[in-house]
């Protein structure tokens, strides 16, 4: 204790200190206080528990929703409607019916009125109601098909009308409650997969409506936003990560790339709508706009803005995540800089990137907002053929049909909503899997 | 060269050896205690007495089991989910891992001290105010003002930081870091004070002020402290406890420990032939 | 020729120089017996560039001024002497003639346009070929250029490699690109809106009205303080009142009491949320959590109650901030050393006493860091309020009633068919800048609060 370096210390001789009294624990202003302190600390953990419960609980609403009302779009309900073709008079060239001038052959015929009056013989002066007015249509592709029933009477499936849906799903007009019960007595009504829900675009009419022409704009979009916002997020990421020298010129990247992946979305859709919509003077000419309204080119050069930054920040992380000792390794087998990158580092670090890659993408396709400020909030009847032509995407499909008034539009926009689910699981299931497949500890 | 360090060590020893008193009150006792962590044994069958007013040092060497152990003795392994105790330990002849033990109750009678000084990052006061505040041990503004102002004068750090208590605690040396989260642990009053190598991030002055702090609280707790310098064992500590692979290998009266060491697995530890 | 058919033939040529190019490098090594310093492989992708790149950049610049020929070739025709003078006709005219030049329109309404289509037709090919034609020369003589150059100790590798860096450079530029697109374009449009109407008008007026716009005293309709305050009602406050309490009450629950096996499931069923399309939350909203506020609302005595109150949409944006928030105080919490949480635990505090008094205050700067980061993407959000918002702009307090917000009115004056430069088109981009700030502040703000504090605890 005489050690030089141990100074002394003030309250060394302890005379200043009160001695010590043991804490009583015993006494029951104290056991309450504990027991009170114990419930403080169950009701705080259930709590924390209320919380992860009703959030997900929220997300099992929100999809049981969805699918409860969305499920219905898949099917139709369909009517036995007997055709006696004979009787009808109808007069077409059959050898005709398998070339290209078909359609306009068997419409000139006059079948849609022919499958009304069928219907009004079928199911009396109410019958025009009950089948779908687009029943025509498929009666035609019968026919089309099987030329042959032409010759008799033919019993054909055809869509029901919407009020007849309606009908059977809630309740409908009293008109149609009957001609349900009616045709239910006659075994006359038969629920069958929509196959038309998939195949078909944009129509004024709910029972007609399918997705695509949105699916394939969505494909385009999709396709010019990766094609884009891939190789040049991976680019820039191999810039920032490998190359860069630590100036001030690459800081306002970083910050620049950082803030870009907190920018709303919809500025993006500002952004693209005065740069490649926009009109320019340039030289005293009006230049412009770069790219036509509605298309899927300029849709996915927008969303491919938005997710370059979320590619570039996770494509650096995984190349960040290359241990240098690779890098020495190739380096020091004489490799140049370009080398090292392009044959160690990128093959090593692409699980990563394209987990990035896709994580991006599906959030892209997503979006909604700033494709509509670029026009793809259009009525698009036909799906589109070509990057240049008018489309819409999945998302707006779903924004378009949810503004519609028409009762039919609910099941349909919660169909779709489930398409768009069904892929955006699918692309984080397969993200999920290439991190977990390909996650290496160095 | 061992020989000096053995007789340098033995005499550290017995220079402190007159505060020992071998008929102390046991204050902790554990009984054929194993420690799991999963899959690995840490601790295999350790039985001690912890005596009241005494300081016990735990030494051996790295991965031995002496932290795990003590951790044990104020339950803080129940924050680590793999871990899992077997046996029995007591607190005044009350089984600590009884169904019945309050673990809140027991960590504020079983007080401890960490590797690393750990201060909250609030004021000096609010950290030495903590303890007594979740526990309801002061009924008022003056009685708190108190308690804060003799915990921080046992821990010697009244007079440096008397006029700044509203300063953060995170804002002191280490030194000062270390005896504030003493004065911490004792504004609580607890019983035991267990020291997890607490000056094992410190610089040798503020080793020794937490040396002397040591000695000036014997008197009035039971002190188990943890540490890898044998010096510092010898020179606190009046009970010495030997582990090795996760057995207690020997216990004894310090000054024993290191004069006469029955084992010759603590003599070669003590004569750093290996540690 | 069509343009992606030229695309090919150029690809196609690249390939052949690439192979030819390889080729002759591969005999130089034979014949000399010495080392190249590049592989034949560099010299093919040396030649292969040359080859490619003059070509394609002049067909980036010529597709820009090819139009332009175009219409002046037309104009230079008489007939184009009776084009109506009104430039909205002239364009209709000039685009159906368009139409019918490339056969994506079969009869013509315009009988000046059926005149006009076979001169635009032959312009088109004349300008099509002139640019085939210039642009396999270019690629020619880039090709036959590079490929003299090309010899034994030719260091093709070094060039490459060159190109390869310009490349990467030019790719890590169009981040700041876009940055600075987004600004301008913001900006200029938004001069252009404030030369039209006051900036103060814009800022501080009280009324915003732009179905009605006097063409007098445009700022009179369009002040966007209510939108603001709509803005922040719904996106800073009615979501965040949801977001923050289950965010960071599942985040704690998760990391301090779940066992490992709940939090393993937990929380990817959490970022779920955070993946659901906001379309998706927008139909919610608007179809299933509106009408059962408005019941609510009714239920409370309320007799005008609207269906879409600022509530609905606010709590519907506050569920989809919730994996937001839950993960950015996960982060914090998990940045506090556990030496913190060691030492009140063992002065006897329980657990609950532990993260509201240690753990929580000492991550708090991470913390409100996350808030501003979700209310940056709450007030950013658009797709909920445009589809449960109504487009009223009040200033109210009632989360009952209904109020409007920044986005929501961006999307409704940029659909419609109001002309470019007006100014109910250009207040959008005037409101786009607003936001567009806002948010980048909150950004800034949040990242520098975060970065302090993790050097805290490093």
């Amino acid at each position: 204790m005489s050690d030089p370096l141990m100074p002394e210390l003030p309250s060394a001789g302890g005379g200043t200190i009160a001695p010590r009294q043991p804490t009583d624990w015993t006494t029951d202003a104290m056991r309450q206080r504990i027991r009170k302190r114990y419930a403080r600390e169950r009701r705080f953990r259930r709590l924390g528990l209320v919380a992860v419960v009703m959030s997900a609980a929220f997300l099992a609403f929100l999809l049981v929703t969805m699918a409860s009302q969305g499920l219905g779009g898949f099917f139709r309900t369909e009517v036995a409607l007997p055709i006696d073709f004979p009787q009808t008079g109808i007069e077409v060239d059959k050898a005709a019916l398998d070339q290209p001038g078909a359609d306009l052959a068997l419409a000139g015929a006059g079948l849609e009125n022919i499958v009304g009056s069928a219907a009004i013989a079928a199911f009396g002066d109410y019958g025009p109601n009950v089948i779908s007015d687009n029943a025509w249509l498929t009666v035609r592709e019968a026919i089309k098909h099987d030329p042959s029933i032409l010759d008799g009477r033919a019993v054909i499936h055809v869509p029901a009308s919407a009020e007849i849906d309606r009908a059977i799903s809630e309740t409908g007009t009293p008109e149609a409650e009957a001609a349900v019960t009616k045709l239910q007595a006659e075994n006359a009504i038969t629920e069958g997969f929509n196959w038309r829900f998939l195949s078909a675009s944009d129509s004024t009419d709910p029972t007609q409506v399918g997705i695509w022409g949105a699916l394939k704009g969505s494909f385009f979009t999709m396709l010019v936003t990766f094609l884009i916002a891939f190789p040049v997020g991976v680019l820039a990421a191999i810039y920032l990560e490998e190359y860069a020298p630590k100036n001030r010129w690459t800081d306002l990247v970083e910050v620049s790339i950082n803030n870009l992946a907190a920018v709303p979305s919809i500025i993006f859709g500002l952004l693209g709508l005065a740069v490649f919509l926009g009109t320019w003077t340039l030289f005293g000419h009006k230049v412009g706009p770069l790219l036509p309204r509605s298309a899927a080119l300029v849709g996915g050069l927008t969303l491919a803005l938005m997710i370059m930054p979320v590619i570039v920040i996770a494509s650096r992380n995984a190349i960040k995540a290359v241990p240098p000792s690779i890098r020495d390794a190739a380096l020091g087998i004489g490799a140049s800089k370009v080398q090292v990158v392009f044959h160690h580092v990128l093959p090593l670090a692409l699980p990563g990137i394209l987990t990035g890659t896709i994580i991006g993408m599906a959030r892209a396709l997503g979006e909604t907002a700033p494709l509509l400020l670029v026009g793809m909030r259009a009525f698009i009847a036909t799906p589109p053929d070509s990057l240049t032509d008018k489309a819409t995407v999945l998302p707006v499909q779903i924004f378009l049909w949810s503004d519609e008034v028409s009762r039919g539009f609910v099941e349909k926009t919660s169909a779709a909503i489930i398409v768009l689910l069904v892929f955006l699981l699918a692309m984080n299931a397969v993200a999920i899997y290439l991190r977990n497949k390909f996650e290496t500890r160095w | 060269m061992n020989d000096l360090t053995d007789t340098t060590l033995a005499q550290t020893a017995r220079e402190h050896a007159d505060m020992a008193d071998s008929a102390a009150p046991v204050k902790m006792a554990a009984r054929d205690v194993h420690v799991y962590y999963g899959e690995t044994h840490a601790i295999k069958g350790v039985s001690i007495d912890i005596d009241m007013d005494h300081v016990t040092a735990f030494i051996g060497p790295s991965g031995c089991g002496k932290s795990t152990f003590l951790r044990t003795l104020n339950r803080m392994n129940d924050t680590i989910a793999a871990a899992r105790v077997e046996g029995q330990i007591t607190l005044d002849g009350e089984d600590i891992y009884a169904s019945g033990m309050d673990v809140v109750q027991l960590r504020a009678r079983v007080g401890m001290v960490f590797q690393k000084p750990n201060p909250f990052p609030k004021s000096i006061y609010e950290n030495v105010a903590y303890g007594p505040r979740i526990h309801g041990l002061a009924a008022s503004k003056s009685d708190m003002d108190a308690i804060v102002e003799r915990s921080l004068r046992r821990a010697g750090l009244w007079d440096e930081v008397k006029d700044r208590l509203t300063d953060s605690g995170t804002a002191m040396s280490g030194g000062q870091q270390q005896r504030l989260c003493i004065a911490r642990a004792i504004a609580v009053d607890p019983e035991v004070i267990l020291m997890d190598e607490p000056c094992s991030a410190l610089d040798p002055i503020a080793t020794a002020k937490i040396e002397e702090l040591i000695h000036e609280l014997r008197g009035n707790y039971a002190i188990v402290i943890v540490t890898h310098n044998m010096q510092q064992a010898a020179r606190v500590s009046q009970r010495t406890a030997f582990f090795h692979l996760g057995n207690l290998v020997e216990y004894g009266v310090t000054s024993d420990i290191f004069t006469n060491p029955r084992e010759d697995k603590t003599k070669d530890y003590i004569t750093g032939r290996y540690g | 020729m069509t343009f992606s058919a030229l695309i090919f033939l150029i690809a196609g040529l690249g390939l052949i120089s690439w192979l030819t190019a390889r080729a002759r490098a591969a005999r130089f090594d034979r014949a000399g017996r010495r080392r190249l310093h590049s592989l034949p492989a560099q010299h093919g992708w040396y030649v292969a560039l040359w080859t490619v790149v003059p070509p394609l950049l002049f067909l980036l610049c010529w597709s820009a001024i090819e139009p332009g020929l175009v219409s002046q070739a037309v104009m230079a025709h008489p007939a184009a002497a009776q084009l109506p003078g009104f430039d909205f006709e002239r364009q209709a005219v000039l685009a159906e003639a368009r139409r019918l030049a490339s056969g994506s329109q079969i009869g013509a309404f315009n009988p000046l346009a059926e005149q006009l289509a076979p001169v635009m037709a032959e312009a088109q090919s004349h300008y099509a070929w002139l640019g085939t034609l210039v642009a396999m020369l270019l690629a020619f003589a880039g090709g036959a250029f590079a490929f003299t150059r090309i010899r034994a100790n030719f260091h093709a590798r070094t060039r490459v490699e060159r190109v390869v860096m310009f490349v990467l450079i030019i790719a890590s530029l169009i981040a700041i690109l876009t940055t600075l697109g987004i600004f301008l374009s913001l900006v200029r449009e938004s001069l252009r809106f404030f030369s039209m109407v006051p900036v103060t008008d814009f800022l501080f007026g009280t009324h915003w009205a732009p179905q009605v716009i006097d063409p007098n005293d445009p700022g009179a309709s369009l002040g966007a303080v209510p939108l603001f305050w709509g803005t922040f009602f719904i996106g800073a406050v009615i979501a965040m009142l949801v977001a923050i309490p289950f965010g960071l009450m599942s985040a704690i629950y998760l990391t301090q009491y779940a066992a490992p096996r709940v939090r393993r499931w937990m929380k990817p069923i959490l970022e779920i949320l955070a993946g659901v399309p906001t379309v998706v939350y927008g139909y919610f909203a608007a179809l299933t959590v509106a009408p059962a506020v408005r019941d609510l609302a009714v239920m409370l005595g309320m007799e005008f109650a609207s269906s879409e109150s600022a509530l609905a949409a606010g709590v519907v944006m506050g569920v989809m901030i919730i994996p937001f928030v839950s993960s950015m105080a996960d982060d914090s919490i998990a940045a506090v050393p556990t030496a913190m949480r060691d030492g009140s635990l063992a002065l006897g505090a329980t657990t609950s006493e532990t993260i509201g008094r240690v753990l929580v205050p000492a991550a708090l700067p991470g913390v409100v860091a996350g808030v501003l980061l979700a209310v940056s993407r709450a007030i950013g959000e658009t797709m909920i309020v445009v589809m449960a918002a109504s487009g009223a702009a009040n200033i109210t307090l009632n989360p009952f009633e209904s109020t409007t917000t920044v986005t929501k009115q961006i999307v409704d004056l940029l659909t419609g068919d109001a002309a470019f430069d007006s100014p109910k088109t250009l207040a959008a981009f005037a409101l786009g800048l607003t936001l567009f700030l806002v948010t980048l502040a909150l950004n800034i703000i949040a990242l520098r609060v975060v970065k302090k504090y993790r050097e805290a605890y490093e």
